[in-house]
């Protein structure tokens, strides 16, 4: 025991820090660079943080004055409901439209089944890319500005939505497929849309069903406001109300806007669970075939 | 022998079954189609407005002649989309925890009031459209950046807190158990047992929000928040459809950006 001890107190004294010489001057000196672009953010944004503490008093001051009673019997006009059933077919149509432009698309996009990789394939994700980069209220003002107003713009916006948002999610599922039957196809002399259909599709079909329900449900929620720049549905009304400082009027409009999209992604996630569970069935059983 | 002639007839009968809700469903999607084709792009339209092909053309073609005299411009609403994109990710992070907190069930202070209070306030958050949101904080603030960074920070609580609880949700147990064995509080608990675990998860998530969030801010200059926004309103305002190009174009650029330091963003933390 003694022995141990002096062999103990005779080695040298390793110092025990918590700081550890490069990692952490790496580590101080990002934080340090992280609170100084915050800082030049604030400054350059001309933020007044005193505004921002009493923010929510002041939210709560004008939403309860000017917007508190929603006037409740706007909404229940006839003319009001009957642009919220425009809004629903707008959604409607951009998101099919949209889905039958983005499938062919991410074929071409999806790096292991497209048709050529040298032309089609950067060609179709550009194409996304650009589709996806552009906000939707972006597109709705450029069609309006090219189509006149009306619904027809709207649903344009729409579809451009829809080819940017479903075009990535299909390709993406389309890129981890598994590749046994595509090479099965492609040696048994199948050509590119035989291979496609019969080896890639069956197993892209439910999460591309998947996909469907989600971009259609998004694609309402856009729909709710694209007719804030003149393309129909309720986004009109909402402007109206908006520019003539109908404040009542605009929380009625808001509520209904909420409700809808509420019950929209109620029933999209009721189908999506509904989907998830049939595909876990199918799953199950292909590998109870497979066992 | 006749079980089994018995199970084909069947199976055959469920086939047909099946055969005729599918074409049933197809009819009734046509329909719709053809209904919803009718109302809005046939009777709605203004087709006088539309004009024929080539005038289509020729107003797209006003859109092809950019206007490069706007460029030396664009530098400083660039830097106030992108500025605005990143504070307003940061406190949407910030308004998350509380939310995140509430909305995971094994952590949550209270399972009948605030958990479903949680979920309420994700729901509502991704429910309600950007524009909307910084309408609501253009009356509550007044115009500038504020009500820009305050709306994507509010239409980014919904999706962060979301994946947060989830993965709260999600962590091993037994590190919160041990923690509280040697009697460690609440806020340890969380600081050495749940954030450790879930801080690959959570900083994936902000890279991903913020790369939406420059699509977002870029529009928030349409009702009175600064940045690209307000530049491309003013081009539309002046009919300079050239200018209105060039816009788009840094919008793009501005994008490309972001994705690509998120892509290394990304993999350098995970």
């Amino acid at each position: 025991m003694n022995a141990y001890n002096s062999i103990q107190s005779k080695a040298p004294a390793r110092e025990w820090s918590r700081y550890r010489f490069p990692r952490d001057l790496f580590r101080f000196t990002a934080l340090l660079a992280c609170l100084l672009g915050l800082m030049f953010a604030i400054d350059f944004l001309g933020i007044d943080l005193a505004r921002l503490l009493t923010l929510f008093g002041r939210v709560g001051e004008v939403l309860s004055e000017r917007y508190f009673p929603p006037d409740v019997d706007y909404v229940m006009q006839g003319d009001y409901l009957a642009s919220v059933v425009e809004t629903v077919q707008m959604a409607y149509l951009g998101a099919l439209i949209g889905m039958l432009i983005a499938a062919p698309l991410a074929w071409f996009a999806s790096w292991n089944v497209t048709l050529s990789r040298r032309v089609l394939y950067p060609l179709a994700r550009l194409f996304i890319m650009a589709s996806r980069s552009v906000h939707e209220m972006i597109w709705t003002i450029l069609f309006v500005t090219v189509l006149g107003f009306g619904m027809l713009p709207g649903v344009c916006a729409l579809v451009m939505f829809c080819i940017g948002f479903a075009g990535k999610l299909f390709a993406e599922e389309i890129e981890v497929i598994d590749m046994g039957p595509v090479e099965a196809m492609r040696s048994a002399g199948a050509n590119p849309l035989q291979t496609f259909c019969y080896a890639v599709w069956p197993q892209i079909q439910t999460a591309w069903t998947g996909i469907a329900i989600y971009t259609w449900d998004v694609a309402f929620r856009a729909a709710t406001v694209v007719g804030f720049f003149g393309a129909g549905g309720m986004g009109w009304y909402l402007k109206r109300n908006v520019q003539q400082l109908e404040t009542e009027r605009v929380a009625a409009i808001l509520l209904s806007i909420v409700v809808l999209v509420v019950i929209s992604e109620l029933i999209s996630a009721w189908a999506r669970h509904r989907l998830n569970r049939k595909r876990d069935a199918n799953r199950i059983a292909i590998e109870a075939e497979a066992a | 022998m006749t079980h089994l002639v018995s199970l084909q007839a069947e199976l055959e009968r469920s086939r047909r079954r099946r055969q005729w809700v599918q074409l049933l469903m197809l009819a009734l999607v046509l329909v719709t189609v053809l209904g919803s084709i009718q109302v809005i792009i046939i009777e709605d339209t203004d087709w006088d407005r539309v004009g024929s092909f080539g005038q289509i053309m020729e107003s797209v073609g006003r859109f092809m002649a950019l206007d490069l005299s706007l460029i030396p411009h664009l530098g400083i609403p660039m830097l106030e989309t992108f500025l605005m994109a990143c504070l307003g990710t940061l406190l949407g992070l910030f308004f998350s925890l509380p939310v995140a907190w509430f909305g995971a069930l094994n952590v949550t202070p209270s399972k009948r009031i605030l958990y479903p209070f949680g979920r309420f306030l994700m729901t509502l958050s991704r429910s309600i459209h950007e524009m909307v949101w910084a309408l609501i904080f253009v009356a509550a603030v007044g115009l500038g950046a504020l009500p820009g960074i305050l709306a994507i920070a509010m239409r980014s609580v919904g999706f962060i807190s979301k994946i947060t609880a989830e993965a709260i949700e999600n962590i091993d147990p037994k590190p919160v158990e041990a923690i509280r064995a040697v009697g460690g509080n609440n806020f340890q608990v969380m600081y050495y047992g749940i954030l450790p675990q879930i801080k690959t998860v959570v900083l994936g998530t902000i890279i991903f929000e913020w790369d939406i969030n420059i699509r977002r801010s870029a529009i928030m200059g349409l009702v009175g928040a600064g940045g690209l926004g307000l530049t491309f309103f003013r081009q539309m305002a002046m009919y300079n459809y050239g200018g209105v190009t060039v816009v788009i174009l840094a919008i793009l650029s501005l994008i490309l950006l972001g994705e690509i330091l998120s892509h290394y963003t990304r993999k350098a933390i995970v």
